[in-house]
């Protein structure tokens, strides 16, 4: 297990006894001598919207194949609401809804067609249970109004959001989403992302991949950060940031006057560099804690430096993971 | 939570099947079965005025015109059974995974016979229902002709059974072929191959095979549906071959077509399950494909052996019986031969066939030792998929290796060729032949995988066949011929079979340079085999060593 990994069990562990919805141990996927997923250990708590981040190769959708049933493991294990996915195949697959990445849908159905199908599949009570159920997913998604379409017609938003409706109809326990916003426009982000947290709100557990990862950070109530099939970072969004090492932020001190005494003395600060003056403020890039950052802040206002306003604009999550991209691409 | 509990879908159930209904759904819309139904319907209308017209004139009572109608009838139902559902059970299964939503099939909570089954009826339903549109003019046919319902009802069962075979061959191909072009290909290659090229193997000895159509009972029951007078000749003939004899029990022709049948069903059923439960699994396990290889053989013999002594089972005998040539007339020696040489060619093709369906693929073996590793144990299970293939083809190789004997001895020791005796020692010779060639061709195909296997088939299986068989034409080089085409492991049985057993009746070139040409290559073969094998297992443990000795950065 790694620090990460450790971090993960712990502060699902703080989160009370409640058993976790998606529980995966040491799981490994291999390629031939590729190594796709290596020994991740994750645990996400019901009712979480659970974000996973990381660029391409990263090991993202070997993961949610194994745990939609879809692909063997080399080992490991996959517990979905107490159910083992690799033991009880059938009874996992009663309790997952999953949305793959570019969903596609059958050309001869209609839409309405699609989602009884589904529905009967699941086996969702009579033919009216079905369709009202059939109905109220549309309605969730907003596509109430297209229910007699072709699916071969539906824009790729509307088919996105089509399938979420199927996905949605058995209502399950745990969601895996791959790329679920793509395609959609803000609207529908919009209303994915509100139909998301109402589920989280029933208890059931989202697990979501995204690129777009503004959209991720907003949506998720925590994420985990995969690289190269290791779990480099998870937790809320803040505390991946740190514990991806990232605690690189631009600080812009306004004073009144001493600028050049206030810059001279923060050179010689260790966690400061590329310090530049613009006028009465004093700009300059800082490493290090947030307790660092007061101290430092403390160690001018001693000095007699008159702080007017004090700014920082932290890195990106965006800039992090294309640092993480691009450490892929070095030899 | 759920207001409603999940209902399961028992595989029986098919008209509740939601994959059924799913494609009753979309292959039964009015405009595309209006234009289907209609066509048929005018297609059968048209045989049956034309061919009852046409018997009607050409002096035929109005019941033997109308029995006239039934064979063009069904030839009717075959198309569109047969050749239209088998394409679209293949085509559409095809489509399911070129579109991708077979993945939403595979996570639907259904059991993976229901899968099957729901496939197997949605997809060619349509053609189901033409097939039942047809059923009226038959049924008139059949009533006015005063077909009796012994004669019809057998033919139909085995209508039946035959296209629920030919469906899964589709059915099993869509699913495992890559792509929709090789799909459609191999599909009706494959279909092509089971029901068309393997029966023609019962005109030498391997009678089984026939059982795979509808051919059978399709001439069990002429008699019954041509017109009287010609019904009558069509039945004095077949007085001469009688029922259907398995070793020491007879059947009815459509009970031991279902029999056989059956069984290749039965194993569609495991393959596609299989795939269905999990992807990446082998189509067969070790000890069904095993099973599957004996239960062949044991069908093979329990037809062949009980024909022999009637002479019925040599191709020159079944001919004189068509044309009431002289009875007494013995088989050919080198007709036994051939056959016996056929019988160990075609075990040896099963071996491949089989074997290539067990042996684990480099990726599969590399993930089953980390499996274990991480299980802490030592040894992979030995009937696991990434376990070796190779004690399968030890067992395969020689329970074919007894088939084989015990069939070469049938023929040659039967009252057709006194004083001519198999001994056990060709059991031995027959056994080193398909060990060296199934052994190595499983040892090759596990340790460098299917690219090699290919490569060698072109050039030491096919190339010297083929040049062979260029410089066989010129009588000189005959016996330089031999030797080069006794360079193929396909080769080596047939050679075995002429080279030894005393009826083998060879030109004086080919006497001398068979048996020796025979020899040498099945040392070489087995020379190749023992390397093969030692190559193999000098890799295995390599890789086991590896996954389970070396560093984190290895496993």
């Amino acid at each position: 297990m790694t620090s990460i990994e450790r971090m993960n069990a712990a502060s699902f562990a703080a989160n009370g006894s409640q058993p976790p919805a998606i529980d995966i141990r040491d799981l490994r996927v291999d390629y031939g001598n590729f190594v796709a997923v290596d020994d991740l250990t994750l645990s996400v708590p019901p009712g979480e919207v659970f974000g996973l981040v990381g660029p391409n190769g990263a090991g993202k959708t070997s993961t949610f194949r194994v745990l939609t049933t879809l692909m063997e493991p080399t080992y490991g294990e996959v517990i979905l609401d107490g159910v083992d996915v690799l033991e009880d195949i059938e009874s996992a697959r009663r309790i997952i809804g999953y949305m793959p990445d570019l969903a596609p849908v059958p050309s001869d159905l209609k839409v309405w067609e699609f989602l009884d199908f589904h529905a009967a599949a699941y086996g969702l009570g009579t033919k009216a249970q079905r369709r009202e159920r059939a109905a109220e997913c549309l309605e969730e998604v907003a596509l109430t109004d297209q229910r007699d379409k072709w699916c071969k017609e539906l824009s790729r938003g509307q088919t996105q959001r089509v399938v979420l409706a199927k996905t949605l109809l058995h209502r399950p326990r745990v969601l895996i989403l791959d790329e679920p916003a793509s395609g959609l426009d803000p609207l529908a982000r919009r209303d994915l992302r509100n139909a998301l947290r109402r589920l989280a709100k029933t208890g059931a557990t989202v697990f979501v991949s995204s690129h777009i990862l503004s959209e991720l950070a907003e949506m998720c109530t925590s994420l985990c950060v995969m690289n190269r099939g290791r779990l480099l970072a998870s937790g809320t969004v803040d505390e991946v940031r740190q514990q991806m090492g990232s605690t690189e932020r631009t600080l812009t001190a306004t004073l009144l006057g001493r600028q050049e005494e206030a810059a001279s003395w923060l050179c010689a600060q260790h966690a400061v560099h590329d310090l530049r003056i613009d006028l009465n403020q004093v700009i300059f890039g800082f490493k290090g804690t947030d307790e660092a950052q007061a101290d430092l802040m403390e160690g001018m206002i001693r000095l007699g430096i008159r702080v007017r306003a004090f700014e920082e604009k932290r890195s990106s999550f965006e800039d992090i993971l294309v640092e993480v991209a691009e450490s892929n691409r070095r030899p | 939570m759920n207001p409603h509990p999940p209902a399961r879908h028992p595989a029986w159930k098919i008209w509740s099947n939601p994959v059924f209904r799913r494609y009753c759904r979309s292959r039964l819309r009015p405009q595309g079965l209006g234009v289907s139904l209609l066509v048929t319907v005018l297609i059968a209308g048209f045989i049956v005025t034309m061919v009852r017209a046409v018997s009607l004139r050409s002096g035929l009572d109005p019941s033997d015109a109308a029995r006239s109608v039934i064979i063009p009838l069904l030839f009717l139902q075959g198309v569109i059974l047969f050749v239209f559902g088998t394409a679209q059970t293949a085509g559409g299964m095809t489509a399911e995974r070129d579109e991708g939503v077979i993945d939403y099939q595979r996570l639907i909570p259904m059991s993976p016979l229901s899968k099957v089954l729901g496939y197997l009826f949605g997809l060619p339903v349509r053609e189901y229902v033409m097939f039942l549109t047809t059923l009226p003019f038959t049924g008139w046919a059949l009533w006015t002709g005063g077909v009796a319902w012994q004669v019809w009802l057998p033919l139909y069962s085995v209508v039946f059974t035959s296209t629920l075979t030919y469906h899964f061959t589709g059915l099993l191909t869509g699913t495992v072929a890559k792509n929709r072009r090789w799909a459609f290909l191999a599909s009706i290659g494959l279909v092509f191959c089971l029901y068309t090229v393997i029966p023609q193997m019962a005109k030498f000895g391997l009678v089984f095979f026939k059982y795979l159509t509808i051919t059978p009972v399709v001439e069990e029951s002429l008699p019954g549906l041509l017109p009287k007078t010609v019904g009558a000749a069509v039945e004095s003939i077949q007085k001469l071959a009688p029922t259907v004899k398995f070793f020491g029990l007879d059947f009815s022709e459509t009970v031991f077509t279902v029999f056989s049948q059956g069984g290749l069903i039965l194993t569609f059923v495991v393959m596609l399950c299989r795939k269905w439960r999990r992807g990446e699994s082998h189509l067969l396990g070790k000890t069904w494909a095993t099973g599957f290889f004996i239960w062949i053989q044991t069908l093979l013999l329990g037809n062949a052996l009980p024909l022999i002594e009637t002479g019925s089972l040599f191709p020159s005998r079944a001919f004189t019986r068509m044309v009431r040539v002289v009875q007494s007339r013995p088989p050919e020696p080198m007709e036994a031969v051939a056959m016996s040489g056929i019988y160990g060619l075609v075990t040896l093709v099963l071996i491949f066939i089989l074997v290539a369906i067990v042996t684990p693929s480099t990726d599969s073996q590399l993930r089953g030792w980390r499996r274990v590793r991480k299980q802490g144990d030592t040894s992979l299970s030995f009937f696991s998929d990434a376990a070796t293939g190779f004690w399968a083809a030890i067992v395969m190789a020689l329970a074919g290796a007894g088939g084989w004997f015990l069939f070469t001895r049938g023929l040659v020791e039967s009252r057709w060729f006194p004083g001519h005796e198999v001994p056990i020692g060709v059991f031995g010779l027959f056994a080193a032949v398909l060990l060296s060639a199934g052994v190595g061709y499983q040892a090759l195909l596990e340790a460098r995988g299917g690219r090699y296997v290919t490569l060698t088939a072109i050039f030491v299986g096919v190339v010297p066949v083929m040049i062979g068989a260029v410089m066989a034409v010129s009588e000189n080089l005959a016996p330089v011929a031999v030797w080069l085409i006794g360079m193929s492991p396909l080769s080596l049985p047939v050679y075995a079979s002429s080279s030894l057993l005393s009826l083998a009746e060879l030109p004086e070139g080919l006497a001398r340079a068979m048996p020796r040409a025979f020899r040498f290559w099945l040392f070489v073969a087995i020379l190749t085999c023992c390397w093969l094998v030692k190559n193999l297992w000098t890799a295995r443990r390599a890789m086991a060593r590896k996954v389970l000795d070396g560093p984190a950065a290895d496993r």
